[in-house]
């Protein structure tokens, strides 16, 4: 599985930032974060024009033409980046994974697998890229970490989150009960089979209550979006915040 | 609880599942408890990861030369003095188990477990004949007596609780007044079941896998009632979907080491029974007669179809104790035969993508399915193919397509996507309480009725990135 | 009887007329049709076979001898873990006395056996000195009203003896394959199974059960030999209500192990 392989460290100085539709639209903070924290560690970030979204809720519906054309316009954005950071595992994992797949064939082929070689999900990014894992934290603890399905099974990462949140320094970190267990987000499953949906995130909110954290940190929007939304609408105390929330 | 009605959505199935709180609790308690037994098998095995890549690519080069295994395995059965039957059909297969019925002029049948013989209806069929058929393995024998269907692969009376197995047995057995004791009730199972298998004519079994090169056909059971089946009646029929055919006895070997382990997180089952052909002549006990009936059922178009992989299932139920939606929702909300992950891509080959343009997005597509799989399966690609073959043939309803093609539309005019954030923002407003949005009509409705959303941001990210030191 | 019926239920009535029925040569020929689909697709390879079994297993069972202690140690450690009770005996002469132990302890006074021959220790005398009745199974087969007889007998017995073929180490599996004077129920219908081994039907892994289920099938089945081979690992049990294990379903209850040290008599 090549596609999926981490790019080789190299320190890159300069990284082109896919936002993705999520954090562009409803999580700009995060982007926020990100820049400014990647600006700090001495790495210059650009943002190719013209971002929408990596398709993945196409392709996860089957909608599969429509997903290459949009892979096709993602794939022209940034096919002269040095490295591509996505702050979603998800849409990491939909550019590494699946964007050569849909493009064999296609005049975007080599761009396609030259662009999944050279993207990284952003804690992979700092842990295994930039080799920095020691960060400071001003978040009230515990926090509890949240594998996303997309980064744990499809990418194979659940060490480098983990890395991070070890050595933060400011703040405790304690496990969660069933972390590798499913949101219920989804994606259009969410909306497909709402009461499905809440019924797993009821299961994950549990998990999380038990746990004693008083913040679940995850690296997906979607993660984020669905469990965000259930602790608001339970009016908890508990919060969800992306990873680059936490890192000072 | 009452099981589905044909014609009723997966979602209205799937919320009268939720609310049944015996079930949920059921569930939870067993697959957690599964899940937990696989796994501490697999940490105390260290050959566990490489013999799932052998078993994975035994079952994929068997399919490469499954005619020439399938002729082994034939003429293996002959030699031995059994007899192999080809059914094409569900119905087919129905006939030829009838015909032996009728021909060797069986009253009761005893079953071990089968889910083959599930997905042929082979029970109605047999009563329709006036033969009885009888399940044997204790969760079968459950819901044989409630009149239900199979919640689960290999534990199939796991939506039942000890008190609702106490008061069936009370009143289907006519021995009133049965404690809630599991002890108790099993052996009252045994008592009742013993009597059946001393005297039916006709054993009727499943198989786990049937080696080519000895013509073994093996079972896998931890009751004892797989051994019974096939050595106490006088003639014994096994029903066998044609993927289960495995090469050698060294083959045979892999899968055992990993089938168990992945099921229940035991070593082995208690019993694995190696049946090879009738009673051999100088042998006290065992069938006259064996039958193997082969079964095609949509398997054989799966061969160079988009399913293929899900030839390699063995069955284990280890991706049902896994999934997030199988968890929550259980067996019998699925509607056929076959639950959980695997069984939407069975029913899928089974019927056709049609039938499951509903199941196909029952999943969350998160792929614990696959770590848990002995073969490795990857069901969420299938399930992928499924969503697109439904999309294709416009099996999905107008309105979605409609809507999918219109967002993919304004994904590749990033105008256009600017412009929807613009309106998005405007159309918002009166909606927006306290920096969060608590309630969407329509079809937006169906996430805010449990969750809130967060609003289009007053700048996205794109908007504001020059602003960024 | 009623049912909510499922999608998938089609009617399933009296049929309506006999099917055409598949033949092999119109099976094999759609699976040779679907299989040129994908020729050279999908290169994997099967488990590879021994190429002498029976020398193969000649030359494991001269390693394992030199081994038997601790692939014995291993056994009764995994025999133990799945509620085998494990006994073991200097000489196949104290076979009888153990097995009297066990009959004692749970009341147990008719057994059906294998003959002394295949147990290849004699136990009726003894066991009958003791007020225990013992059933030797024969070992030609009798006409239909006495194998009826045998049937109840075996249905009515408190235990059943036997030996046994293999004993798995890795799993605490017993293997017993069905023969002449070896019926299959002996092992199955009694509460209680006991079997009589010693070293030679040590086999360390399940991947060694592989090479001797080859060696067992290369060339001819011996006259012998029955149509079942059976793999016992621990009593019967289920834990299809509510997940709570609970043992003897079927099958035995209990299952025992009395390893003979000195070995027992002559192979049959």
């Amino acid at each position: 599985m090549s596609e999926t392989a981490v790019p080789r460290a190299g320190a890159p100085r300069r990284v082109a930032l896919m936002i993705t539709c999520l954090a562009d639209m409803f999580y700009p903070e995060v982007g926020e974060r990100i820049v400014r924290l990647l600006r700090r560690l001495g790495v210059e970030v650009t943002l190719p024009a013209g971002q929408t979204c990596c398709g993945l809720p196409l392709f996860n519906s089957g909608y599969h033409d429509e997903a290459t054309a949009v892979a096709r316009r993602t794939v022209q954005i940034f096919r002269d980046a040095e490295a591509v950071v996505v702050p979603s595992g998800s849409c990491a994992w939909m550019v590494k994974h699946e964007y050569p797949g849909l493009l064999r064939g296609t005049v975007e082929a080599s761009d396609a697998e030259r662009v999944a070689g050279r993207t990284w999900e952003f804690a992979q990014f700092l842990v295994r890229g930039l080799g920095r894992t020691a960060f400071e934290s001003d978040v009230d603890g515990p926090l509890a970490y949240h594998d996303s399905c997309h980064l744990l099974r499809g990418l194979h990462e659940g060490e480098s989150p983990r890395v991070l949140l070890r050595d933060l320094k400011g703040t405790s970190v304690v496990p969660l009960p069933g972390s590798d267990e499913c949101c219920g987000f989804g994606g259009s499953f969410s909306v497909r089979l709402p009461e499905v949906s809440t019924s797993i995130l009821e299961r994950k909110l549990a998990n999380l209550e038990a746990s004693g954290a008083r913040c679940l940190v995850a690296c997906d929007a979607g993660c984020l979006m669905q469990i965000r939304g259930g602790l608001l609408r339970r009016g908890s105390a508990l919060r969800a915040l992306h990873l680059a929330e936490v890192l000072k | 609880m009452t099981e589905p009605i044909v014609g009723t959505p997966l979602r209205q199935r799937a919320a009268q599942a939720l609310g049944d709180r015996f079930l949920h609790e059921a569930l939870d308690i067993a697959t957690t408890k599964f899940i937990t037994l696989r796994r501490e098998a697999f940490d105390d095995f260290p050959e566990g990861e490489r013999l799932r890549d052998r078993a994975r690519a035994i079952k994929e080069a068997t399919l490469q030369r499954l005619d020439e295994h399938l002729e082994t395995l034939v003429a293996n059965v002959e030699r031995l003095g059994g007899h192999v039957h080809f059914a094409t059909t569900a119905e087919e297969a129905r006939e030829v188990v009838l015909d032996i019925a009728r021909r060797t002029g069986a009253r009761m049948a005893v079953k071990s477990k089968s889910m083959a013989t599930e997905e042929i209806h082979l029970n109605d069929a047999l009563e329709a004949i006036g033969v009885t058929p009888v399940e044997t393995d204790l969760g079968e024998y459950i819901i044989q007596l409630a009149h239900e269907r199979p919640s689960h692969i290999i534990a199939p009376a796991i939506h039942k609780t000890k008190g609702q197995v106490a008061e069936l047995f009370s009143r289907e057995l006519k021995r009133p007044g049965l404690p809630a004791d599991p002890e108790v009730l099993t052996k009252i199972a045994r008592e009742e079941l013993r009597e059946k298998f001393l005297t039916a004519d006709l054993g009727i079994t499943g198989a786990n896998f049937a080696v080519a090169e000895t013509g073994t056909v093996v079972l896998v059971t931890n009751e004892g009632n797989g051994r019974m089946a096939t050595s106490l009646p006088r003639v014994h029929v096994a029903v066998m979907g044609v993927e289960k055919v495995i090469p050698s006895m060294t083959d045979l070997a892999v899968f055992l080491a990993i089938l168990a382990k992945s099921a229940t997180g035991q070593k082995l089952s208690v019993y694995t029974t190696l049946v090879q052909g009738p009673r051999r002549p100088g042998e006290l006990e065992g069938p006259e007669e064996f039958h193997l009936v082969l079964l095609d059922n949509g398997r054989i178009a799966q061969i160079a179809g988009t399913l293929r992989e899900s030839l390699y299932c063995l069955r284990c139920g280890a991706c049902l104790n896994v999934c997030p939606v199988y968890r929550q929702i259980g067996g019998h909300a699925y509607g056929y035969t076959y639950p959980g992950p695997i069984g939407i891509l069975l029913t899928a080959m089974l019927n056709g993508p049609g039938s499951v343009k509903e199941l196909a997005h029952a999943s969350s597509l998160c792929g614990a399915c696959v770590d848990a799989c002995p073969v490795r399966i990857d069901i969420p690609r299938m399930l992928i193919e499924l969503r697109r073959q439904v999309d294709e043939e416009h099996i999905a309803p107008w309105t979605e397509r409609v809507v999918f093609k219109t967002f993919a539309r304004v994904l590749v005019h990033p105008a256009l996507y600017r412009l929807g954030a613009r309106i998005g923002r405007v159309l918002q407003r009166p909606f927006i309480r306290e920096g969060r949005i608590r309630a969407l009509p329509s079809f937006f409705g169906q996430w805010t009725k449990t969750r809130d959303l967060p609003p289009v941001a007053a700048r996205t990210f794109q908007e504001r990135w020059r602003d960024i030191p | 009887m009623t049912f909510h019926r499922l999608a998938s239920d089609a009617p399933a009535g009296p049929a309506l007329g006999p099917t055409a029925r598949t033949t092999k040569a119109e099976f094999l020929a759609r699976i040779r049709g679907e299989m040129a689909k994908t020729r050279g697709l999908f290169p994997a390879s099967t488990a590879e076979r021994p190429a002498e079994p029976r020398q193969r297993l000649e030359l494991l069972r001269r390693e394992l001898s030199e081994r038997w202690p601790q692939t014995l140690a291993r056994f009764r450690a995994e025999f133990e873990r799945v509620a085998g009770v494990f006994h073991r005996v200097p000489t196949a002469a104290d076979v009888p006395a153990a097995l009297e132990r066990i009959c004692r302890e749970r009341d147990a006074r008719r057994l059906v056996a294998w003959p002394a021959e295949d147990l290849r220790v004699a136990i009726a005398p003894a066991l009958g000195a003791a007020g225990i009745t013992v059933e030797s199974m024969p070992r030609a087969v009798p006409p239909e009203a006495e194998r009826r007889r045998l049937r109840a007998l075996i249905a009515e017995a408190d235990l059943g003896v036997t030996g046994a073929d293999l004993a798995i180490a890795e799993t605490g599996t017993l293997v017993l394959v069905s023969a002449v004077g070896r019926p299959r129920s002996t092992s199955l219908l009694p509460p209680c199974h006991v079997a009589v081994f010693d070293r030679t039907a040590l086999v360390e892994s399940l991947e060694q059960l592989g090479l001797v289920l080859e060696a067992w099938h290369d060339g001819p089945a011996p006259p012998e030999r029955g149509a079942v081979i059976n793999f016992i690992t621990g009593p019967s049990r289920t834990a299809d209500i509510e997940l709570t294990l609970t043992r003897g379903v079927h099958g035995p209850k209990e299952i025992h192990a009395i390893f003979v040290d000195g070995g027992l008599g002559l192979h049959g």
